[in-house]
């Protein structure tokens, strides 16, 4: 079972894409982590996030770039958090943006063999209508496609607006 | 008329081709062209285009819906982000929001993508 979940900044899509995981019959749970915290902010964010998963008793995997290196207990639940840092550290670090989007879904591709549930956490960030420069508009083509493509692979894919989950595919639980 | 709204890069023309049976060749992406063909792409752009032409996006928009009522508009949403310091910017932006609220007012049908998967609002 994949879910993709999105969703703009503070909409609670991480807490949600948390009670997924928490809720599957899956075992063990895993937190996968593709931030590198720099700086305070960075810092604060992972505390943050740490504090929302404590007690849940979530094994936790860092894992910035090359998703096709992480090995994980056979039908375990995943939560992949998140693709748009994910593609970010892939495209601008590692071997940066040939080949990116394939390697992401090669990764993916790879959990969900492992993974009995598998949540991807992706960000909505296309819909500001700023013109950016060309480095960044090919990251966000890269992330637009990647989006379509899981959404399309997935069973689930969910919006997550001031909390609550809008169903684009799929059903509530 | 039909009016497709989504974020950048969500699969809105792929949608649109595959759900009413066209091909690249019926889609347009100017106002001129869009009174002749099935599908008008990048409203968004069109009306950037217009306002920078120094031309008026609402007449061409009624003009358009004279020549071509069974047209498809396949517009970007682009009100999501900070206010732009930029007044063409700000100008740009509030004109779109306000075409589509005009437009989805008289369409039979409202749809938005979303990760390539369509919602019917109206």
């Amino acid at each position: 079972m994949m879910t993709l979940v999105s969703g703009g900044a503070g909409s609670g899509k991480s807490a949600y894409a948390e009670a997924l995981i928490v809720q599957s019959a899956a075992a063990p749970r895993v937190y996968l982590a593709t931030m590198q915290a720099w700086g305070e902010e960075g810092r604060q964010r992972v505390e943050r996030h740490r504090r929302l998963r404590a007690g849940k008793g979530f094994l936790t995997v860092e894992q910035p770039l090359n998703l096709t290196e992480v090995e994980l207990p056979q039908g375990c639940a995943v939560l992949l958090e998140d693709l748009s840092n994910l593609t970010a550290n892939e495209c601008f670090g590692g071997v940066g943006f040939t080949g990116a989007e394939e390697r992401i879904l090669t990764g993916v591709d790879s959990l969900r063999a492992q993974a009995g549930e598998l949540v991807v956490v992706t960000n909505e960030i296309f819909s500001d209508g700023v013109t950016y420069p060309p480095e960044t508009a090919r990251y966000l083509d890269v992330l637009a496609q990647l989006n379509r493509r899981l959404a399309a692979q997935a069973n689930r894919v969910v919006e997550v607006a001031a909390g609550i989950p809008i169903f684009w595919k799929g059903e509530n639980l | 008329m039909r009016l497709i709204i989504g974020g950048a890069g969500q699969g809105k023309l792929s949608y649109a081709l595959r759900t009413y049976h066209y091909t690249p060749e019926n889609v347009a992406e100017t106002f001129s062209a869009a009174c002749t063909e099935r599908i008008f792409d990048r409203f968004h752009a069109a009306v950037r285009a217009a306002l920078e032409a120094g031309e008026d996006p609402q007449r061409l928009t009624e003009k358009l819906l004279e020549a071509n009522p069974d047209v498809i508009i396949l517009c970007d949403e682009v009100g999501c982000g900070v206010i732009p310091v930029q007044r063409e910017e700000r100008v740009w932006r509030e004109t779109v929001g306000r075409l589509c609220c005009d437009l989805a007012e008289q369409a039979e049908s409202v749809e938005r993508v979303f990760c390539g998967l369509p919602m019917r609002l109206k």
